[in-house]
C-alpha cells in the first residue's frame, strides 16, 4: 500500500543522506583520533560516542531545543539562511546522522589504527604526499573495517525513531519514516499496514547486516 | 552448588513480587492525555480516602490506549476523550454498555503561541500564507484530531489547512509545539490551554456539532473489578468533581 | 657520498631516559653503524631519513642540508631523496610486486595499475630477478624474495643513499651469508651509497667500509675503523 512505499522511500532517503554525512565525518574523525595524539583525545572519543548510549528521546529533546524556533542554532539558521529544520526531512537527517555517528566513527578509528604505521612511513620516504598516502595506502587497507561500520550506521539511521519523532514529527511523504509509520499504524489499530511495514523493514535490515558480516575485518584479501 | 542457591533466590524474589501485586488493591487506569493533570490529582485524593489502595495511571491518546487494551493490556478503567473510541471498545467486547458513563465534557479551542504576531481569529485565518504550520493530532488515533478534522471539513477548510498540518501523537504534543513556538497555531482542548496559560493564548473556541463528551468505563473481566468500580464512583464525589472543575472540565 | 651528521636527542619513557649523541663525518660509499640492540642505531638511521626528528644538531648529505635545528631546517621524508629499507620490508600488502616497485614513480593519488608496464620498473624487476614474481602479492613470497622487492622499490627512484635497517635480521643464517654477498656485489655494481645499521659484526665487516660502533647512544671512537672492502 501507498503509505508503506512512501515511508520506505523516505526512510531510505534519510538513511542514505545520514550515512553519506557519517562516511565523511566518521572517516575524518576516525583518522584524526587514530593518527594524532593530544591531551584530551580519549575524552573527545567518549563525547563522540555519547549518541550511542544516550536515549534517543533525550537526544531528540536536545535537538528540538537547539534547532527549534527559539533555539540558539535555530535562530541563527533562520536569520542567515531562512531555514527551519524542525518538521523537515533534513531535520530527520540530522537526527539520524547524530544517532548513527558512533557506529561509523568507532570502527573507522579501529580500522585506521590497525593499519601498520610503518607502511605509511615507507610511502613517505618514497616521496608520496600525505594526502596521496591516505588514499593509496591507509584507506585501501582500512576500507573493509570502515565499510562494516558504515553499513551498521545505515541500518541504525534507517531505524531511527525517538529523536526523529521529536525533531521531524510525522508528516506523511515528508518525515514519516518507516519506524514512525509503524508506530502510528499500531496506534490506530491498522494491523495489516503495520505488518507490511515491519516486514519491509526487517528484510532491509537483514540484507544489510548480512553484507556487513561479509566485510568483517580479517586478513587483507587480494583479488 | 552456586547455581541452585541463585535459582532459589530468584524463585523467592519472583514469588514475593507476584504475591505483593495480587494482595495490594491496585487499579490500572488508562486515561486520555488531556486528563493527565486532573487524574493525577484525583488519584491522590482516592488513595488518601482509601488507604492501602493504589492507582496506576497510564496516559496517552485514546486510540493508543484502546489498542493496548485490545492487545491484552491489564487495564481496569478506561477513560477516553470521545465516544467513538469507547464505541470501538464496546464493539470489541471489552466494555459492557452498563459499565459505561459520560463523566465530563470539554471544549475544542484554537491556540497560538502567546508571543504570536499573526492575526489569527478564526478557522478561516489559518488559510493565510503567513500561517505555515498548524498542529493537529493524528485523526486516526487521537480524538482531538478527529474533532478538529470534523470542524475544518464542515467549514470546507480541511484541504487548505491539512497541507500545513503537523501531525502529532497526542493533544499534549500539540500543546507543547504551540508553547515552543514551533507551530503557528494548534488545536487542543480548553483544559489543555488552561494548563499553559502563560505560553499559549486561546484565539477561538471551535463550535462543534456534537459536544465533546468523555466516557469512562470499567473493563470487562478486569482483575480488580471492585477497585475499578470504586474509582469510577469516586470521580462522582464532591472532592473529585472539584478537581475536575479546577482544571476546566465541565459537567457532561 | 658525503655524510655530515651531528645529532642529539633525549627520549623519556616513564622514569628512564635515553640520550643519543651521534657525530659522524664520512666520505665513504659504505657506512656501517654497528652496535647492540637499544644502542640507538635505528633512531640514527630514521633521523637521516626524516622519520625521527632529533632535538638538536644537523644532518647534511652530499652538501645538502636535510636537518639543521639551528637554522630551523627539517626536510620532510618525502623531500630527502634517500631510500629506506625497513627490517620487515614494509611492502604494501594490497599491491603486486610490480605495483610495489613502481610505487614511488606514481606521484598522484592513484597507485600504479597492475597492468601498467614502465621501463624503469621493468629494469629493476629484471635486475633483481623478479620478473616471474611480478604479478604476485607480498604474502605469497619468501623472505629473500621480499627483500629483493623492497630493494628494487627503494632503488627505482635513484636515491642519494640507501639506508638499510638490519637488512638480514629476518633471514636464516645460510640465507644471510648469501644475501650479504649479493648485496655487496649489487652495491659495487650499481654504485649506490649505503648506510647500514646492524648488530651482526659480519654484516659490518663485509658491507662496511667506514664502520662506527654505537653503544648506549654514543659513538665508541676507539672502535671506529676504515678499511678496504674485499670482494670475494
Amino acid at each position: 500500500m501507498d503509505i508503506a512505499w512512501t515511508a520506505l522511500a523516505l526512510s531510505l532517503k534519510v538513511a542514505a543522506w545520514a550515512t553519506a554525512l557519517n562516511l565523511l565525518l566518521g572517516i575524518g574523525t576516525g583518522y584524526l583520533l587514530a593518527r594524532t595524539r593530544f591531551p584530551g583525545r580519549d575524552l573527545l572519543d567518549a563525547i563522540l560516542t555519547l549518541p550511542m548510549v544516550m536515549p534517543p528521546t533525550v537526544l531528540g529533546y536536545y535537538l528540538l531545543v537547539l534547532l527549534g524556533r527559539r533555539g540558539s542554532i535555530g535562530i541563527w539558521l533562520q536569520e542567515h539562511f531562512g531555514i527551519n529544520l524542525i518538521f523537515t526531512w533534513q531535520g530527520a537527517v540530522i537526527a539520524a546522522t547524530i544517532v548513527a555517528f558512533p557506529l561509523v566513527f568507532k570502527p573507522a578509528r579501529a580500522a585506521f589504527e590497525a593499519v601498520d604505521g610503518q607502511l605509511e612511513q615507507a610511502a613517505r620516504v618514497l616521496g608520496i604526499s600525505e594526502v596521496a598516502i591516505f588514499f593509496r595506502v591507509t584507506l585501501p587497507l582500512a576500507w573493509r573495517g570502515i565499510l562494516a561500520g558504515v553499513l551498521l550506521g545505515f541500518v541504525r539511521a534507517l531505524g531511527e525513531f525517538g529523536a526523529t519523532l521529536m525533531v521531524a514529527g510525522s508528516i506523511p511523504g515528508k518525515t514519516q519514516t518507516l519506524s514512525v509509520a509503524v508506530y502510528e499504524a499500531v496506534q490506530a489499530g491498522q494491523d495489516e499496514v503495520a505488518n507490511t511495514l515491519v516486514l519491509i523493514t526487517s528484510v532491509v535490515c537483514i540484507v544489510v547486516l548480512l553484507s556487513a558480516g561479509k566485510l568483517a575485518p580479517g586478513r587483507v584479501v587480494h583479488k | 552448588m552456586r547455581l541452585t542457591s541463585l535459582a532459589r533466590l530468584l524463585g523467592t524474589a519472583l514469588l514475593a513480587t507476584a504475591a505483593s501485586s495480587a494482595m495490594a488493591g491496585e487499579v490500572v487506569v488508562s486515561a486520555a492525555a488531556s486528563l493527565t493533570n486532573a487524574f493525577k490529582d484525583a488519584a491522590q485524593g482516592y488513595e488518601a480516602q482509601y488507604p492501602g489502595s493504589k492507582v496506576s495511571l497510564n496516559f496517552a491518546a485514546s486510540g493508543v490506549l484502546l489498542q493496548q487494551i485490545v492487545k491484552g493490556a491489564p487495564v481496569d478503567v478506561f477513560a477516553s476523550a470521545d465516544q467513538e473510541t469507547m464505541d470501538t471498545a464496546q464493539k470489541e467486547g471489552l466494555v459492557l454498555p452498563a459499565d459505561r458513563q459520560n463523566f465530563v465534557s470539554n471544549s475544542l479551542v484554537l491556540i497560538v503561541p502567546s508571543d504570536s504576531k499573526l492575526a489569527i481569529k478564526n478557522l478561516n485565518d489559518l488559510t493565510q500564507n503567513s500561517v505555515t504550520r498548524v498542529a493537529i493530532a493524528n485523526p486516526a488515533s487521537v480524538p482531538v484530531g478527529r474533532y478538529s478534522e470534523g470542524a475544518l471539513k464542515k467549514a470546507n477548510l480541511w484541504d487548505g489547512v491539512q497541507a500545513k498540518a503537523i501531525s502529532t501523537q497526542n493533544v499534549r504534543q500539540s500543546l507543547d509545539y504551540v508553547a515552543r513556538g514551533e507551530v503557528d497555531a494548534g488545536f487542543v482542548y480548553g483544559t489543555d490551554a488552561a494548563i499553559m496559560k502563560d505560553k499559549v493564548k486561546v484565539v477561538y473556541e471551535v463550535p462543534l456539532e456534537a459536544p465533546v463528551l468523555y466516557p469512562i468505563a470499567t473493563i470487562k473481566g478486569s482483575a480488580n473489578a471492585f477497585e475499578a468500580k470504586r474509582f469510577v464512583s469516586y470521580l462522582q464525589t464532591a472532592p473529585a468533581q472539584a478537581i475536575l472543575a479546577k482544571y476546566g472540565f465541565k459537567k457532561p | 657520498m658525503q655524510l655530515d651528521l651531528d645529532i642529539r636527542a633525549t627520549l623519556r619513557s616513564g622514569k628512564r631516559s635515553f640520550e643519543l649523541q651521534v657525530q659522524c663525518t664520512s666520505n665513504s660509499q659504505r657506512i656501517a653503524v654497528y652496535g647492540p640492540s637499544g644502542a640507538g642505531k635505528s633512531m640514527t638511521l630514521k633521523a637521516i631519513a626524516g622519520l625521527f626528528t632529533p632535538d638538536a644538531g644537523h644532518i647534511r648529505l652530499n652538501g645538502r642540508t636535510l636537518f639543521d635545528s639551528g637554522a630551523g631546517i627539517n626536510l620532510a621524508p618525502q623531500q630527502r631523496n634517500v631510500a629506506y629499507l625497513f627490517q620487515d620490508y614494509a611492502l604494501f600488502p594490497h599491491l603486486t610486486v610490480r605495483q610495489n616497485v613502481g610505487f614511488g614513480l606514481a606521484r598522484g593519488w592513484f597507485n600504479p595499475r597492475a597492468r601498467e608496464r614502465l621501463e624503469k620498473v621493468e629494469h629493476w624487476l629484471d635486475a633483481f630477478h623478479l620478473q616471474e614474481l611480478a604479478h604476485q602479492y607480498p604474502d605469497e613470497l619468501s623472505g629473500g624474495q621480499r627483500q629483493r622487492v623492497a630493494l628494487a622499490r627503494a632503488l627505482v627512484s635513484d636515491p642519494a643513499a640507501l639506508l638499510l635497517d638490519e637488512p638480514f635480521a629476518a633471514l636464516d643464517p645460510a640465507l644471510r651469508v648469501k644475501m650479504r654477498l649479493e648485496l655487496s656485489q649489487w652495491q659495487e655494481r650499481l654504485g649506490v651509497p649505503i648506510i647500514l645499521i646492524t648488530h651482526d659484526p659480519e654484516d659490518a665487516r663485509i658491507l662496511g667500509e667506514h664502520v662506527l660502533t654505537l653503544r648506549d647512544g654514543q659513538i665508541d671512537k676507539q672502535q671506529e675503523t676504515l678499511h678496504e672492502v674485499k670482494i670475494g
